[in-house]
């Protein structure tokens, strides 16, 4: 039935969201994670990849995060000396995690997830109605 | 069979594999919201004359003609439009549109569908 294969295609909409947002609270949670020792590198900030994948079974393209890769974007960096980690002049390696375009990034994905969850419910309102020729 | 009645419920439940097929065009289009390169799709509206208009035979590949169009997917061009910088331009709010039209009116098939089989129920004498 066409109905039950749109609720596994909004599903797949459903967890590749999820699994972005993730990953941007990875990215949130270790803002300012510096490195333990001068010359080491912080953390580095993660990018997802979306990619849409022909499932053959539903005969539909169904979408599944790719590959997590990093940004290449330099640290930032900010003078403590007393820090355990500052290199001799001072200056200590902070993560290139910019928390407005993370913000950013979780709008749009909490957008898409509820665009997915509309059109899940919808789907259940005419799958509800199909059932429903068999009350009348 | 065209005259009894029945063929009204065949032309319904045609309209209603339709918009199951819409559905699932337009779950697709949804779901690849943030995929780079992705186009959406949607379905031609059915037409009561049969199949979807008279397309020219193409037999050789210099021949001009529509190309790029495929086989009941709608050729028009959308209305409102935006492409993002990876090549996506799924348009959110116009896709909800959609899903909520083709909620309502495959609502409307099924409650006409229901009314048919009430009219069926009363003509062998079990309505009321």
């Amino acid at each position: 039935m066409d109905l039950l294969k749109s609720l596994a295609v909004a599903a797949s909409g459903l967890k590749g969201q999820a699994g972005r947002m993730r990953v941007i609270a990875e990215n949130l949670a270790n803002a300012d994670s510096s490195p333990e020792r001068a010359g080491t590198d912080p953390y580095r900030r993660k990018i997802v990849t979306f990619q849409g994948k022909l499932d053959r079974e539903l005969d539909a393209q169904v979408v599944e995060l790719g590959r997590v890769s990093r940004d290449r974007s330099d640290f930032r960096s900010k003078y403590d000396p007393g820090h355990p980690a500052a290199d001799a002049s001072g200056q200590v390696k902070l993560p290139n995690v910019n928390s407005l375009i993370e913000t950013m990034d979780m709008r749009e994905a909490q957008r898409s997830y509820e665009a997915n969850l509309n059109v899940i419910s919808s789907t259940r309102r005419m799958i509800q109605r199909t059932i429903d020729i068999l009350r009348a | 069979m065209a005259n009894n009645g029945l063929g009204l419920m065949g032309a319904l439940k045609t309209r209603m594999h339709w918009h199951q097929a819409r559905q699932k065009l337009l779950a697709e289009n949804v779901s690849n919201a943030d995929t780079p390169r992705f186009k959406p799709h949607d379905l031609r509206a059915p037409s009561p004359a049969g199949n979807g208009g008279v397309t020219l035979a193409q037999t050789s590949p210099l021949h001009l003609g529509l190309s790029g169009q495929q086989g009941g997917f709608d050729p028009r061009d959308p209305k409102r439009f935006e492409t993002t910088p990876s090549g996506n331009s799924v348009n959110l709010e116009d896709e909800m549109m959609k899903v909520a039209q083709n909620q309502s009116d495959y609502q409307l098939a099924a409650s006409l569908y229901s009314k048919s089989l009430g009219l069926m129920k009363i003509a062998i004498g079990k309505g009321r």
